[in-house]
């Protein structure tokens, strides 16, 4: 919400928020993530509201207002996922080491790809669970030599 | 051959006396020093607890090691040797240089989007930073 008033109030200058959107999405490298993830909500507002019709999606959109999800890793700019960094791998794995689906993180399709990856190789080395060890309640540490 | 940039990380039995480890590490040294290969990192990153049991052990010392070799049988022959080790319970090896190969790349991009940036915002404002850009580079 906080965003879309910022939005707004800098409205003012017609080009002004144009050329916001155009810096986030350079941030995010995923033209395509943008876009995509705004369909996530619509689409579940259109169900919900019934499977009526293409009518549907606007209302939807607006009574299903949802925080839109960025990816973690196109904020930080990170064009590395270390398979080293458990303590940020966790954070995208489910309690039992099921990996989370892009459409509840908010990750990009590209960084999900590259997660997928590192979150597999961390599981090959013990840092992350495979399956089950209801370990949750020990969540993987951060590798200390590795932080500086 | 190119140069190779690999991840070495292995896990020792938490109790293992330190010279034994010693053993492990030397004859890693040893390897790479016979088959032209440089470690470029060495970390010992202590004892660890295991996402799940390995050996019948929950916890685990784990220590990383980064090789720089253009022989790729220096790989096998590490795996081969680690893989004898009593004291070694779980090792791997990860090829690291294209990740950091498609890291730098995309940073290099990133980079020049960013310089190229200053232009597109609204025009009064933002016309003198090409100047000085362009003057920079």
């Amino acid at each position: 919400m906080a965003e879309e008033q910022k939005q707004e109030q800098a409205a003012a200058p017609a080009s002004a928020p144009r050329a916001e959107g155009g810096g986030q999405r350079e941030g995010g490298q995923g033209g395509h993530g943008g876009p995509r993830r705004e369909g996530g909500p619509r689409r579940e507002g259109g169900r919900e509201g019934g499977p009526g019709g293409p009518g549907g999606p606007r209302r939807g959109k607006r009574q299903y207002f949802r925080k839109k999800k960025v990816c973690k890793f196109c904020v930080e700019k990170m064009d590395l996922i270390d398979y080293k960094r458990a303590d940020i791998l966790s954070q995208f794995v489910q309690e039992r080491g099921k990996i989370l689906p892009r459409r509840m993180t908010g990750v990009c399709a590209r960084h999900q790809r590259w997660l997928g990856v590192a979150i597999k190789r961390a599981r090959n080395i013990a840092l992350l669970p495979f399956a089950g060890s209801a370990a949750g309640a020990t969540a993987p540490k951060a590798v200390e030599a590795h932080k500086g | 051959m190119e140069e190779r940039l690999y991840d070495l990380i292995f896990i020792a039995r938490p109790a293992t006396p330190e010279d034994e480890i010693k053993k492990v590490i030397h004859s890693i040294e040893h390897a790479c020093s016979e088959k032209g290969g440089k470690i470029e990192k060495s970390e010992h990153w202590g004892t660890r607890k295991l996402a799940y049991r390995v050996a019948k052990h929950r916890e685990g010392m784990y220590y990383y090691h980064q090789i720089r070799t253009t022989h790729g049988e220096l790989i096998h022959e590490l795996e081969r040797r680690l893989h004898v080790q009593d004291a070694v319970i779980k090792y791997m090896t990860i090829r690291l240089d294209e990740d950091l190969k498609r890291q730098k790349k995309l940073g290099d991009k990133r980079e020049k989007r960013a310089a190229r940036r200053p232009r597109r915002p609204a025009a009064t404002p933002a016309a003198p930073a090409p100047e000085q850009q362009t003057a920079a580079s």
